[in-house]
């Protein structure tokens, strides 16, 4: 999977994850697909429009393996 | 006026068998109404199919109170006021959307979509980050029977299941015509406005005494045998379940033409798909259920289920009235839908005849009933010839005004509480 080139999928050595606009609910989301595990996240506009505004150092933290997914707890 | 004053005037005002016309002519009786009424007893507000995914929200309302029905990420359904705590903007404009979130347009104050406040800019103006504990205005309860979302202002009180009693069956029996047990309102919504008090839409919904008057014109041209069931001779009776609610209970008709699908007007043969899957989900059952049809049930004060579309009272001013209709979908069943919402669009749309023609019943009436004499209007027709059935409602026939004796004296009741 790494590389991950092709329509609506960001992929690179280390993740690949399909993005699409997802329009069942309300009004659109996206819909990103974590391919390697099955996992799905929507993100509404508010939420899209905060992560492009999201300082670097912030999206480093989110970044740290030990911060959410393998957390220990 | 005080309220011990005002709680004497409406036991004098509405009587067994009359009510005075001031009641639908006077602004201060509506702001009375909207305190003792709207704002303390249970109002259905909207239902679970139309908010179906995670951070889905649409704009209600209780009266005129502005209501965002949104559902959080963890599925549970909340009733919000569209209402800033800062300075009071509204904080949802599109009638609905799929937001986390909510984001005031005036100084960026957010909310998430279950009511708490997230974040205000330049929170040094406010001695910092989280010093605020400030959040959304909710509706204090919420309950949900079927789907159907239901709203209280007043935090204690009896429960819904008590507020609905038995009428809560009727709404029971709209479901289990869906193959599947539930219904979706997810065909969108029709609005009409009429210059109208709400209780003249409330009294018509399960007057059994009009539809041969006032839908002449339609029953004769769609040919329809709808208008014999409101006539003298029909054996279908008007039930009064208490709490307001009544019914036009059209099954004893239904049951003596033995007829699957004849209250909707149509054959087995030519819904094939749709009995199929009635007989897989119900067995032996399906045949009463097929029979039988849907309720057409008035559920106090703006929530009316009239066989195959749904309506809601929506007041605004006393003689200004939003009535919102929706066709009903039921899940499972694609050939009903697309029938329900063709007769739907046909009946109640915007060039729909029934609800033309009942609107304009609506206006005319509170035209006249501004006039000063007479001072009262009359509800005694059938009152001589009613009974109470084994669960103890109060029944009349096809034509009698037993549903509107019944909404008055629940009205009487919150009125002078």
């Amino acid at each position: 999977m790494g590389g991950g080139v092709g329509d609506g999928v960001v992929g690179n050595e280390f993740a690949d994850v399909a993005v699409r606009v997802d329009t069942t609910a309300n009004s659109p989301r996206l819909r990103l697909e974590d391919l390697r595990t099955g996992r799905v996240r929507f993100l509404d506009a508010l939420e899209l429009e905060t992560l492009v505004w999201l300082p670097e150092g912030h999206l480093v933290q989110l970044l740290d393996p030990s911060a959410d997914r393998w957390s220990g707890a | 006026m005080t309220h011990a004053d005002t709680r004497a005037r409406y036991d004098e005002l509405v009587q067994p068998e009359r009510v005075h016309g001031s009641l639908y002519t006077s602004p201060e009786v509506f702001a009375d109404e909207l305190a003792r009424i709207w704002y303390s007893t249970w109002v259905y507000v909207g239902h679970v199919s139309e908010v179906a995914k995670p951070n889905d929200y649409v704009r209600k309302a209780i009266g005129p109170q502005d209501v965002i029905m949104s559902r959080s990420a963890d599925g549970e359904v909340h009733l919000l006021l569209n209402r800033c705590a800062h300075r009071g903007n509204l904080v949802c404009e599109a009638a609905a959307g799929n937001s986390s979130s909510f984001r005031c347009a005036y100084h960026g104050w957010t909310y998430r979509n279950s009511g708490e406040l997230v974040g205000y800019p330049f929170h040094q103006g406010y001695g910092g980050r989280g010093k605020l504990d400030l959040g959304l205005g909710r509706v204090p309860r919420v309950a949900v029977h079927q789907g159907f979302v239901f709203g209280s202002f007043a935090p204690d009180g009896p429960s819904l299941a008590e507020h609905l009693g038995d009428a809560a069956g009727e709404i029971d029996r709209l479901v289990r015509l869906s193959p599947e047990g539930e219904i979706e309102l997810t065909a969108g919504w029709l609005q009409h406005r009429a210059r109208a008090n709400w209780k003249l839409l409330a009294e018509n919904e399960t007057d059994g005494y009009h539809p041969q008057f006032v839908h002449a014109s339609i029953f004769s041209v769609a040919e329809s045998g709808i208008g014999a069931l409101y006539g003298e001779k029909s054996s279908a009776v008007t039930r009064a379940f208490g709490h307001g609610h009544s019914e036009n209970d059209l099954r004893p008709e239904f049951r003596r033409l033995g007829a699957p699908l004849g209250w909707f007007g149509t054959t087995e043969e030519r819904m094939p798909g749709y009995v199929a899957a009635m007989r897989a989900a119900h067995g032996e059952a399906a045949q009463e259920i097929l029979v039988e049809g849907a309720p057409h049930v008035m559920i106090f004060p703006n929530l009316f289920i009239a066989e195959i579309q749904m309506f809601t009272i929506q007041p605004l001013a006393h003689d200004v009235t939003v009535q919102h209709v929706t066709a009903v979908q039921l899940k499972g069943a694609p050939e009903m839908n697309r029938r329900m919402l063709q007769q739907c669009v046909g009946s109640v749309g915007p060039a729909g005849l029934l609800l033309a023609d009942d609107t304009e019943m609506y206006e005319r009436n509170q035209v006249g009933l501004g006039e000063l004499r007479p001072e009262w209007v009359d509800v005694r027709r059938g009152s001589h010839r009613e009974h109470v059935d084994e669960r103890g409602h109060t029944v009349g026939g096809a034509t009698d005004e037993t549903a509107m004796r019944g909404f008055w004296a629940h009205y009487r009741e919150l009125m002078t509480r």
